[in-house]
């Protein structure tokens, strides 16, 4: 349960049980595509893995394969050393803009 | 364990969390708690500091099933020791050496983080398997709240992780000082309910019971649009760690819930340390029942369906318990990512 190791856990992390009507795999793509509009402010792309694993790139080629979406972000920040934040007014400015 | 373990219906044994500054009078509520004849069939864990002190002996004459955790405090080095023990008591109830019981207390230190407490039972497969979080429990010292809470950053975080503060010695204090501490852990958790150990009605059931009007507080707060980080007012009486503040919004359309389970993981990675407690009641796209959201510090609880809403007001409600987090970036942050309209109130 806890936001930083989803990987820890055996069962599924709260972020995977979908809320609406959508299937197993619209959800997985929708929650792709959300998660894109943070990851591409800051130069990675995320996809679905064989339906069961997360694809994150870097623009730099680097990859990593996560489990969920809350790996995510540590990964990203791996990768390019650099911190993804929400509360950043930059970030919240391109969101604004759509 | 399997299902056996659990209660005689199949269903997780609630575990309840007390907690609250050292002197705050835990023991005592535990002690009053335990005299309900609905507690009788409780085991009370206590994580004692130390050599085994008068808390042990008081309680000790109240409950025989006891079990002691000795290696110091529970959240910062004896996890594996709750765990332990939360499974020996499955082990030894199976065995019959303890008798069947319905329900775990955990008295915590004064000094105790609750945060891993929580992750331990949220988080370990078996005990989540066969016990549930129960309500947190704080206690509050009415003559010392402000001394507690402007000095100490495990007392705030005592404060806001409780679904119920108990402010204790009121008989000792005068009302206009009862009154301040009211408010004063009212602007830090404004998402619990807060009962006076000495007020006439004090309820004990009250404090365990987890019912729909659980949510009341939540849906009590009238938000409006903040304007800036709120800061402390010494006007406003009692002042706790100024830096702690809670945030309660408001939002009008439905949320997506994988947009907010995004953001919300983005926001717990980054601030985590510093978002003390995020509790809240969701209208969610394409899903007619409410959903319940309850997490302290990085430990997110599995989210709830509720059977319905508590009032008639259908928007979403979460409260944001922070600690130097600009509100403003935060209600605008979740505004962009949700694509909702949000209104907050902010308290400092």
């Amino acid at each position: 349960m806890c936001a930083l190791c989803g990987v820890f856990l055996t069962e599924a992390h709260w972020t995977d049980v979908s809320g609406g009507l959508r299937t197993r795999r619209h959800e997985r793509l929708h929650r792709v595509a959300l998660a894109n509009r943070i990851l591409k402010h800051y130069g990675f792309k995320l996809s679905d893995w064989q339906g069961n694993a997360y694809l994150l790139s870097a623009a730099t080629g680097q990859t990593a394969v996560l489990p969920n979406v809350a790996a995510v972000w540590p990964a990203a920040e791996q990768l390019r050393k650099r911190t993804l934040d929400p509360l950043d007014p930059n970030l919240i400015e391109a969101l604004e803009r759509g | 364990m399997d299902s056996q373990s659990t209660t005689a219906a199949g269903t997780p044994i609630p575990v309840n969390i007390v907690t609250g500054f050292l002197g705050s009078g835990k023991t005592t509520l535990l002690q009053r708690l335990l005299r309900a004849p609905q507690m009788a069939r409780t085991v009370v864990l206590i994580n004692e500091f130390g050599e085994i002190g008068l808390d042990h002996l008081l309680v000790e004459r109240v409950d025989e099933a006891l079990v002691l955790l000795q290696n110091g405090c529970i959240c910062c080095s004896v996890r594996d020791d709750l765990k332990t023990a939360l499974r020996g008591l499955l082990s030894r109830r199976e065995r019959e050496e303890i008798p069947a019981f319905d329900r775990v207390v955990i008295e915590t230190t004064g000094l105790a983080d609750p945060g891993p407490v929580l992750y331990t039972l949220l988080g370990e497969p078996v005990v989540r398997h066969s016990f549930r979080l129960g309500n947190v429990v704080t206690t509050v010292d009415a003559l010392n709240a402000d001394l507690h809470l402007s000095r100490n950053p495990e007392g705030v975080k005592q404060v806001a992780a409780a679904d119920r503060l108990v402010i204790t010695k009121t008989d000792l204090a005068d009302p206009a000082q009862t009154g301040a501490v009211r408010d004063m852990l009212g602007r830090i958790n404004p998402s619990a309910e807060i009962l006076d150990v000495a007020e006439v009605g004090f309820d004990t059931e009250r404090v365990l019971a987890e019912q729909i009007r659980d949510l009341t507080p939540l849906m009590r707060f009238r938000p409006h649009v903040a304007e800036s980080t709120p800061t402390a007012d010494p006007s406003r009486g009692l002042q706790h760690n100024a830096s702690v503040a809670s945030l309660s919004l408001a939002l009008e359309e439905p949320l997506d819930w994988t947009a907010f389970g995004i953001w919300l993981t983005l926001l717990l990675h980054r601030h985590g340390d510093n978002v003390l407690r995020v509790k809240g009641i969701l209208r969610l796209q394409d899903v007619a029942a409410p959903v319940f959201i309850n997490a302290v510090q990085h430990v997110v609880h599995p989210p709830q369906h509720l059977a319905r809403w508590p009032t008639a007001d259908h928007r979403s409600r979460i409260v944001f318990i922070t600690r130097g987090i600009e509100h403003s970036l935060l209600a605008r942050s979740l505004a962009a990512f949700s694509n909702s309209r949000v209104a907050a109130r902010a308290d400092a």
